[in-house]
Order: C-alpha cells, then structure tokens, then sequence
C-alpha cells in the first residue's frame, strides 16, 4: 500500500466512517466532525509523503486491476488545494452547522466530495475520470441541497441537478465516441491517436460536458444559485475546487487530444473572454453578496482559462503554470470571500434563526461590530480584485506574462482586455468595503449576534496565507511549477 | 448495419432526451428525459464496444454508468418528493424564484 | 547602511500602521503614527547621505517575479524624504484636524501604510516591485478618499479614483511586461541601459504604456478627472497624497524613464502637450470653481501640468525642482486650507471672506504658500517655475507662450482664492479660531520650507548628477549661485514676471473689466463643467452600467432555459470545431 493509492482511498473508506461516528451516538453529532478531521489530518500526512516522493522519483503510478492511478504534478496541485479548503472548512462548520439536520451527513459528505476530487485529479483513463467525476458531482447535488427544508435550496439544488446531469452525459457520450474510435480509453494512450473528425467531435462534448461544471459561459447558469443557497462552507467548496476539478478533468482530456488539433487553445481563450467580461458585468449590479461573489466565480475561471489557453495556444509554461497558480490562489480568496460572508451571514441572519439572503446593505457598518470579518472579507474581495500585495495580483502576473512572452498581438491584447476586467472588478469589490467601514451600521449589524472564535480562526488561517503568497509568490511555486510542466508534457511541448 | 442501427438510436435518445429537457416543464418528467439521456450514452458505450471489437468492456462500462446514473436519479427524485411538499407543484416554472 | 535605512523606511511606517491598528486607545494610536512616522522620516533624510547607484536590498524570487530590489539613488532617496517629511508633518496635523473622529485607527493605519508604500515606489529597483508599490499607493488613496464611508460622494470620489488610476497602472502593467518579454529581466537599470537594443515597437508600447500610468497618477488630462473628486478625503490626507506624494508618481515615473523613452518618435511631444493642455485646463478650471479645495485641486493638476511639460520640455532636473517646491507650498496650502475648513465646517469660499483678523496665522502661511504657487519672487516657486519656462522657451517657442499665459493665471486664481477666503466682506458670522498647536508645528515647518527650501537646488542638483549614471547630459544642473544669477539676468524672467503681475492686476481691477468677464464666461462656463471629460466619465459608467443590467435578464431562472443554454453551447462549439478544422 504505497502512500499515494492511500491518500487516494482514505478518504472513500472514512466517509462511511464519518458518518455512523455522528450516527453512533445521536446527541453528538459533532463526532463526525471529529472524525472529518481525524482523517483529513491523516490525508495531510499522506500527502506530503507522496509530495516528497513525487520530488524524488517524479510522477507515481499505482495500480488496482485494469485501473492505473497516477499521481503527478496537476493531482498533487488540486490535492493540496482540495485537503486545505476541506480542513478550513470543516473547521470552519463547526457552529455554522451546528444543530441543522443531518449534520453528520454534511462532513461524511465532505469528506467524500474530497476523495472524490483526489481521485479525479489521479485518474489516468478517461472512464474513470469520468466515475470520480460523477461521484463527486453526486456528493455536491446534496450538499447544495443540504437545507432541503427550504425551497430557495430545493430551487437550486434541482436546477444544479439537471444542468450537471445532463453535462455529465455529453461527457458519457464524448467518452463512447473516442471509445468507438480509438478502442482505448487510457489517456496516454489517446495523445498517439490520429486526427479525426470524430475525436474532435468528442473534444467538442468534452469542451461542453465538463464546461457545465467549470461555469463557461452559457453553460454557467445553475453555479449563482448553487454557490449563494448552500452552506457557506460548501460555497466555498464549489467556487474554490469543484468547479476547478471540472476545468483539471477538461485539461487532462483536451490536453490528451491536443496533438489531433489546434482549436482547443482557441476555443479556451475565447471561453475566457466571455467568461471574465460576462462574470464581471453579472456581478456589477448585484446586491446579495453571495451571488456575487458567485458571478466573480465566472470571471477568475476567464483568467485561469488564459493561462491554459496560452499554454494550448502558443506553448508557453508560464501560461500552465500561472493558469495553476491562478486556480491556488483563487481557491485560497474565494475560499476566504466566502467563509468570511458566511461569518458575517452566520452573525448577521443564521444566529438569529433567519434565512435571509445577505444582502451589500447588510454589510453596513460591519467593520466596527467585526473587524476580523470585515476585514478577511476585504482581503479576499481586494485580493480578487487583482490588488498587490494580495495573492490574487501575483497569479494574474504570472498568466500576463506568459501572453506577452508569446509575442503574438491577440495574445497581448487578451491580456488587455483581462487587466482591464480587473479594473472593472473594482467597480464592484471596491463598494462592498467601503459599505463594511461605514459608520452608522444597518439594523441587521445593531442586532448582530457575536461570530464564534472557531470561524474566526478560520478567517486569520486563510488570511495569512492569502497575504503571505502574496508577498512571497515563490511559497508555492514547488505545487505550480510541477503542474504547470505536466501539463506541458500532456501537451507534447 | 447493426452499427448504424445502433448510432441511429443513440442519435435519437440523445434528441428526445434534450428536446424533452428543453419543453417539459415538470421534475418528474425531467428526470424521465434525464434517464432516456443517459441510456443514450450507456446504449453510446455499447455500441462503440460493438464496433472496435470489445464489446464486452463496453458493456461493462455501460453497467457502471447504469449504477451511476441512478444515484443520480434517485437523488432528482428525492428532490421532486421535497419539491412537492414545500412548493404544492412540480412545476419547475415555480422553482424561479432565484434570478438576476 | 544605505540598506537598513532603505528598510527602515519603508518598514518602520508598516510596523506603526500594525501597531495603531492593534492599539486600544486613540492616544496610544496617535503616539504610534507620529513615532513611527517621524523614524521614516530621520531614516529617510539619513539616507541622502548615503545614496547608491546599486541595489542596497535584494530578496530573489525566481521566475516571472524576478528579483526585488531596492537602489536608494539621488532621486529615490529624495523623493522618499519628501514623502516621509511631509508624512510627518501630516500626522502632526492630523493631531488636531481628526481630534474625535471614529475609526482613527483606520485612519492612521492607512496614511502610514501609504507613506511606507510611497518610500518603496520611489526605491525600488525591479519593475514588478515599482507596479506593487504603484497600486498599493492606488489602494491606500482610495482607501483613505473614501474614509467617511457614510458619505455617497466620499464614496463615488474613492472608487472613481482607483478605477482611474487602476486602468492608468493597465498601461505600466502593459509597459513593463512588454518590456520584460524583451529583455527576460525586471531590473529598472537594464531597461534604461538596453532601450536603445529594444525592438522599436515593444519601446514604444512601454513608453506610452508608462505615459498613460503617468498621466493617470498625475491627474493629467484625460485621467484629471478623479482628483477633484478626491478632495472629499480629511485634508491631511488631501494635503499628504492628492498634493505632496502620490500624484507626483507620474511625474517621478516619466523622469526616471527619460532617457530609456527620449528617443522615441513622438514621445517627447505627447508628454510635452499632456502637460501643458493639464497646465492650462487646471488653471482655468480652478478660475472657474468655488469650493476652496477643488481649487487647490485643479491648481495641483496645472501644476504637474508644469512638471510633466518640463520633462516633455527636456527640463528634468526643473521639474523634478518644480516637484519638491510644489510638494512643499501645495502641502502648506492644503493644510491651511484644512485649518480654514476645520474651523468653518464648509469648503465653500463663497460663505467664507473676512478670515484674516480670526486667523491670522493660518493667513500668513496661506498667503506665503499662495506667492510660492503664483510664483513670486524669492519664494520656491517662483525659481522652479522660471527654469520649467525656460526649458519651455529652448524646445517650443509656442509652447512657451501658452504656459507664459497659464502661469498670468495662476497668478490671478491664486489671488482669487486668497481675496475670497481671508479678505472681502465676511459672509458668515460664527467664531472662527486660529489653527490649535500641532496644527501650527507643521505649518510653520512648511512655510520655513517654502521661503528657504530653494536654498538647496544646488545641493539637490549635485545629488541626482551623481547617482543616475543614465542621465547623464540630460539634467542641465548648475549650483544655487548660478542659478540665481542667470534666471535674474534672463529677459524671460522679467517677461513672467509682468505676466504674473498682470493677473494680479486683472483681478484688482475685475470691477472694472466688465466686458472682459463677459467675454470670458462661455470658456468659464466650460471650465466649471470640466471642459466634457466629467460628462464622458459618467458616460462610460452609465453604459456599463446599464449593459449590465441588460445582461442580468439572461439569468431567466428556468430551468428548460438552462438546459437551452447548454444546448446552445453544444452546438456553437461543435460548429467552431468542425469550421475551423
């Protein structure tokens, strides 16, 4: 049992393990948190040993029967992002969820949506990416409809389940499609292939299939919804790496088929276009924040799209690997967007058994009565915004870069036009500050209850490291350089 | 010939199966269209083991998507059963509630 | 030592913003900002004697981040000491101007984090390091503008000026990588050294890429527009940021990269007309306003005008001359202004007059900064102006002619503002009161400024010859002597001087000159609503806005929509694919 096909299983045998910790003893549920914990902590310990394997021997594969599961730069990139968000918000959750029905579903859940991720980030043969796929898409279907009590939930929950459904299938079909053609489903194998209308055809479904989950633009239309009715603990895991595993599952496959044509760059580059305009303007007038914050989800998928699109496009690692570094970093201050707003809902709404939405004018004052709030709130928005010295600007640096070092006028411009999106990010990042350090606050902040110190914890955890990458973008470039050159080599470059 | 068969059917669910999901209005004649979708691609899976000769690998993806997908349904029809206790429709033009 | 200085700069004001923020009391607030910011300001002022041509600090990053470097030369250890000093000065004031306000910490917090940021803008030796710097000044800026929250203008003027100066710093973003795209290194010296090796076009992206960073920093025509807006912040913070320091990044930027950019075609010509058209539209619009720190706020817009038409002109040393005078007399203005507004509780000059026996210490420092701006004899400003004129009058005779008529001007609103604020009838009748202690330390340091500074333009001169190697030929410094005796022997001098005298005049005799001031009122009239840039702005962000809300209908909320949507998706894409096979 080699450390990494552990770290891969731990965490599908916990999460039946989590959930009858809660089940076993029925006035402490939070057992299960416990538990949720316990077997993250070992998953952390996994994965450095893998971490240091990798280091030492590069990619690692392992094998179970006809599957192979292979960790390498991109899996261990999406398993640090997926453990360290997971941890957060299991720390996180714990007064968030306290008392709510079934809540030991919701960390056996986690825990399995986790796996799940990791998994999907090993997955060396397309019909098992697509299982981890769908087993991760099944985890996060009741997780957003985890208050199946409320309809605004239930409304979500549906319209996610039929939109991810009905994407998961046109993957299915893309799969069947190269499966007819090619007769082998391993993804090294499918990079020898010839060209053929029918594997671009299944590129296409793929582009489209796993795009649903990624939020392009007009497939995005279930992600507001979801992000702003579940859990924010789940927000935070959706906007931070579900939908960043849907964009790794679409890189690993177009990246296997990028040597039978050249317009998966194109059509990536375009996707980001749309995506960070249209997310942008989405959110410029929107008044609940969470929504918001969901639509911003949009536009940061347009730059890590850039990235991967000039890496397609012109060959360039920069582009991979701030595509990457981007995804880390967008985790991070969305994450930390998210559990923030959740901090400041829990305070401002959920203390006082309401389910409200919150709302910018909420937001009023919130400075004075939440500092740590308030202020997380405004590191990770500032941080999005594309503001040095927050983790966000070093990301987007990297992606620019790597479209002005491919020298080619379209790319540059793209690069304008992504620099000026940021700008126009501003225009509505910038008010939900100045709302928190208003001075007269809203009824909603007088009546305020106080926001427990384990989410305030939380909030400095995620805090700091979103400065401190930042300041010190190097920190984490032994997880970005790998991916990003694993990419590469998929791509043959 | 069975090929073509074959690639007409899955052409075919795949049309009813979008079409249905664009017009019908109801969860549970949704996640009817959602499941004649999926057979769709299991059937898609099928056919292509037919083709290049592993018809047997085929099939057995196809089992597993079965299993797969009916997670899926019954999670859609647990949500149908909540929908109907707290909307009184299955309506999905009430579930719109949440826009802009 | 240069490197524990250039540290202690820079970190000293970030240690006290920390400190204020964790502070309990405002007292101990209060002492922390003035500790940490008079450290800055010693280090700061310590480090003009130990100026260097090479990095004193270095952190390696690797990668696209390249290395972080800071070179305290003549001109980053300089313009650092004036963003410390007056800092200083600013908090000082800021002792009596924010007595009883809520949220000081934020407020202090802030100005030091700015101060620090400042000092590493002007210091830093890698491209990436100056880009940071530049917007964490931008973040500070907004921050600060929009201090009273509560108020929607205050509100509108931050977000406004950060968007500006945000697409302003899209251009150095786009400078920089293209130049880095060239030559593989964010060294600011390896640029100056290897423009002339650059491939003709990626120079002329970087140089007009920092021109637009430039003129948005600097509120130069067509970005002004976000600086009136900005006077909504404390005036300490107008003073510190909107007057003395930040605004003066642009012209700071276009001075350090002169010699990479001179030789590009048109570029000398584009900062030459930007200057002068801020110059003479600032003039005219502060003629033409009656809120007392919006003009002090079109006078700074003219007055970089005079700067950036100095290096557009080739005059770097005089406007870098232009820029420590002006920093001083504006600050002096701003914060006499802040004591005037402290006491009336309205920015409106129209409801003020008679100021002068109330305040007549705030009068006597006003009035010293108000000859310095309109450029009078043996005060500061009048030595810098007549060298900018004079590197005016070598380059482009016409030029010259235009900026002879804008510095009449200046003389004429300068008298303006004076006459409205401390002299005239008395418009109001409650009791003002002269400026409290702490705000008198830093005004009567400003004005020792304003009357001696100059002093020192050979001194300064002799410190940027000898630590920017790349500038070589291009400064034109002489000692104080020499400069004294050639702008007193020079018919130029005598000629601004007359014009200067005439604006004067013109607003003695404005009773008088009826038909003059009929005449002028279109350009007036033009001048008040902002010659049309105020009306684009809000056209662009009414068109945006409104696209937004259009977008916002295609989030129906139906499901068979959704799904619709997906299908749509399908089908564009298989159609690109099949197309552009």
């Amino acid at each position: 049992m080699t450390p990494s096909l552990a770290l891969i299983g731990l965490p599908l045998v916990s999460s039946p393990l989590v959930y009858f910790a809660g089940r076993a003893d029925r006035r402490h549920a939070a057992w299960s948190r416990i538990a949720a914990l316990l077997s993250l902590l070992i998953a952390w310990v996994l994965f450095v040993q893998s971490a240091t394997q990798f280091s030492m021997s590069g990619a690692l594969d392992s094998t179970i029967g006809m599957i192979t599961l292979r960790i390498d730069g991109i899996s261990l990139l999406l398993t640090a992002v997926v453990l360290t968000l997971a941890t957060f918000v299991t720390l996180y959750s714990d007064r968030y969820m306290m008392g709510e029905m079934g809540e030991e579903k919701y960390y056996a859940l986690v825990i399995a949506m986790s796996g799940a991720m990791i998994g999907l980030a090993c997955a060396a043969d397309l019909f098992n990416l697509w299982v981890w796929f769908e087993l991760m898409t099944v985890s996060s279907f009741l997780l957003v409809a985890f208050y199946c009590q409320r309809r605004l939930a239930l409304e979500a929950g549906v319209k996610y389940l039929v939109q991810s459904a009905v994407g998961s299938v046109l993957v299915l079909l893309g799969v069947a499609l190269i499966f007819a053609v090619t007769g082998t489903l391993r993804l090294d194998e499918l990079a020898l292939a010839g060209e053929s209308l029918a594997l671009i055809g299944a590129g296409g479904l793929f582009v489209i299939g796993f795009g649903v989950k990624i939020a392009l633009v007009p497939m995005h239309t279930w992600l507001p919804d979801a992000h702003s009715q579940a859990p924010s603990g789940i927000s935070t895991l959706l906007s931070g790496v579900v939908i960043e595993a849907g964009l790794i599952a679409l890189l690993r496959v177009i990246g296997a088929l990028a040597g039978i044509a050249e317009s998966w760059g194109v059509l990536l580059l375009a996707f980001a276009a749309i995506n960070m305009l249209f997310g942008n303007l989405m959110a410029l007038r929107q008044k609940q924040v969470k929504r918001l914050l969901a639509f911003s989800s949009l536009s940061h998928i347009g730059y890590m799209l850039l990235g991967f699109g000039i890496a397609f496009y012109a060959g360039t690692p920069d582009g991979a690997a701030g595509g990457f570094f981007h995804l880390l970093t967008h985790g991070l201050m969305k994450g930390l967007a998210f559990l923030a707003a959740g901090a400041l809902l829990y305070g401002l709404h959920l203390a006082h058994e309401r389910h409200d939405p919150l709302t910018v004018n909420d937001l009023a004052g919130a400075g004075k009565r939440y500092p740590l709030a308030a202020l997380s709130l405004s590191i990770a928005v500032l941080g999005l915004g594309g503001l040095p010295p927050l983790a966000g600007f070093m990301s987007k640096w990297q992606i620019f870069t790597a479209g002005f070092e491919t020298q080619d006028l379209v790319l540059m411009l793209l690069v304008i036009f992504a620099a000026l999106n940021s700008v126009l990010s501003l225009a509505y990042y910038a008010p939900l500050v100045n709302r928190m350090y208003r001075d007269h606050p809203s009824s909603a902040v007088q009546q305020g209850k106080p926001i427990p110190l384990s989410m305030q914890l939380t909030l400095i955890g995620l805090a700091v490291l979103v400065v401190a990458i930042g300041v010190l973008p190097s920190l984490v470039s032994w997880l970005t350089e790998p991916a990003g050159s694993t990419l590469m080599l998929a791509l043959g470059r | 010939m069975t090929g073509t068969i074959l690639v007409i059917g899955v052409l075919a669910l795949i049309g009813v199966g979008l079409y249905g999901m664009m017009i019908l209005h109801n969860v549970l004649k949704l996640v009817v269209a959602l499941q004649i979708l999926t057979k769709a691609a299991a059937l898609a899976l099928v056919a292509a083991g037919y083709m290049n000769g592993q018809l047997q690998l085929g099939q057995s993806l196809a089992l597993t998507v079965i299993v797969a997908d009916t997670m899926v349904a019954v999670v859609g029809l647990a949500l149908a059963v909540q929908v109907r206790r707290h909307f009184g429709t299955l309506d999905t033009r009430a579930l719109s509630t949440l826009k802009r | 030592m240069a490197g524990l200085l250039v540290l202690l700069t820079i970190l000293a004001p970030w240690g006290g913003a920390a400190w204020v923020m964790l502070a309990r009391s405002d007292q101990l607030r209060q002492f922390a900002a003035v500790l940490s910011s008079v450290i800055a300001a010693c280090a700061a002022l310590l480090l003009l004697a130990f100026t260097l041509t090479t990095p004193s600090v270095e952190f390696a990053l690797g990668g696209v981040f390249g290395t972080f470097t800071f070179v305290p030369d003549g001109l980053g250890a300089f313009l650092a000491a004036v963003a410390t000093t007056i800092g200083c000065l600013t908090v000082i004031f800021s002792l009596d101007y924010m007595r009883g306000e809520h949220q000081l910490g934020r407020y202090y917090a802030l100005v030091l984090l700015f101060i620090g940021a400042m000092c590493g803008l002007v210091l830093s030796g890698s491209l990436l390091l100056l880009f940071i710097f530049w917007e964490m000044t931008a973040l500070c800026s907004y921050a600060l503008i929009s201090f009273h929250n509560d108020d929607p203008k205050a509100v509108a003027g931050g977000i406004k000026a950060l968007v500006i100066t945000q697409i302003g710093g899209v251009g150095l973003l786009v400078g920089i990588l293209a130049a880095y795209a060239q030559l593989g290194t964010l060294d600011i010296s390896v640029l100056i050294a290897n423009a002339g090796s650059l491939p003709a076009d990626a120079l002329t992206i970087t140089a007009f890429g920092f021109l637009i960073a430039a003129a948005a920093k600097s509120a130069q025509v067509p970005f002004h527009t976000w600086l009136p807006g900005a006077m909504e912040a404390p005036t300490p913070v107008s003073a510190l940021i909107h007057a003395a320091t930040m605004v003066n990044a642009g012209v700071y930027l276009l001075a350090r990269f002169y010699p990479a950019f001179a030789a590009v075609p048109g570029w000398t010509t584009a900062v030459l007309i930007i200057g002068l058209l801020s110059a003479l539209f600032g003039a005219l619009m502060a003629l033409s306003t009656h809120d007392l720190k919006r003009a002090l706020a079109y006078s700074t817009i003219s007055q970089l005008g005079f700067m950036v038409y100095a290096i557009g002109a080739g005059g770097i040393f005089a406007s870098q001359f232009h820029l420590l005078n002006h920093a001083v007399f504006k600050a002096l203005l701003f914060l006499g202004a802040g004591a005037v507004i402290h006491t009336m509780g309205t920015r409106d000059m129209r409801r003020m007059g008679g100021l002068s026996r109330a305040m007549p210490f705030v009068r006597n420092v006003f009035v010293i900064g108000g000859l310095a701006l309109a450029g009078v004899p043996f005060f500061n400003g009048f030595w810098s102006k007549e060298l900018i004129l004079e590197a005016g009058l070598e380059t482009a005779v016409w030029s010259f002619v235009i900026m002879l008529f804008t510095a009449g001007l200046t003389a004429l609103y300068t008298l303006r503002m004076i006459w409205l604020v401390f002299f005239g009838e008395a418009h109001a009748a409650f009791p003002a009161h002269d400026a409290p202690n702490a705000m008198r330390i830093a005004l009567g340091v400003l004005a020792a400024g304003v009357l001696g500074i100059w002093l020192l333009s050979g001194a300064f001169g002799h410190l940027l010859e000898t630590t920017l190697p790349y500038h070589e030929g291009v400064l034109h410094v002489e000692s104080t002597a020499d400069m004294i005796f050639a702008l007193i022997t020079a018919p130029a001098t005598w000629l601004t001087l007359a014009v200067i005298g005439l604006g004067f005049a013109l607003w003695v005799l404005r009773a008088r000159l009826t038909a003059l001031t009929n005449a002028l009122t279109p350009i007036m009239r033009a001048a008040a609503a902002d010659f049309g840039f105020e009306w684009l702005n809000r056209r662009i962000v009414t068109t945006a806005q409104s696209a937004a809300v259009l977008l916002r209908r295609t989030q129906t909320g139906q499901l068979n929509w959704n799904v619709v949507g997906i299908v749509t998706g399908l089908v564009m894409v298989l159609v690109v694919l099949m197309v552009g096979r």
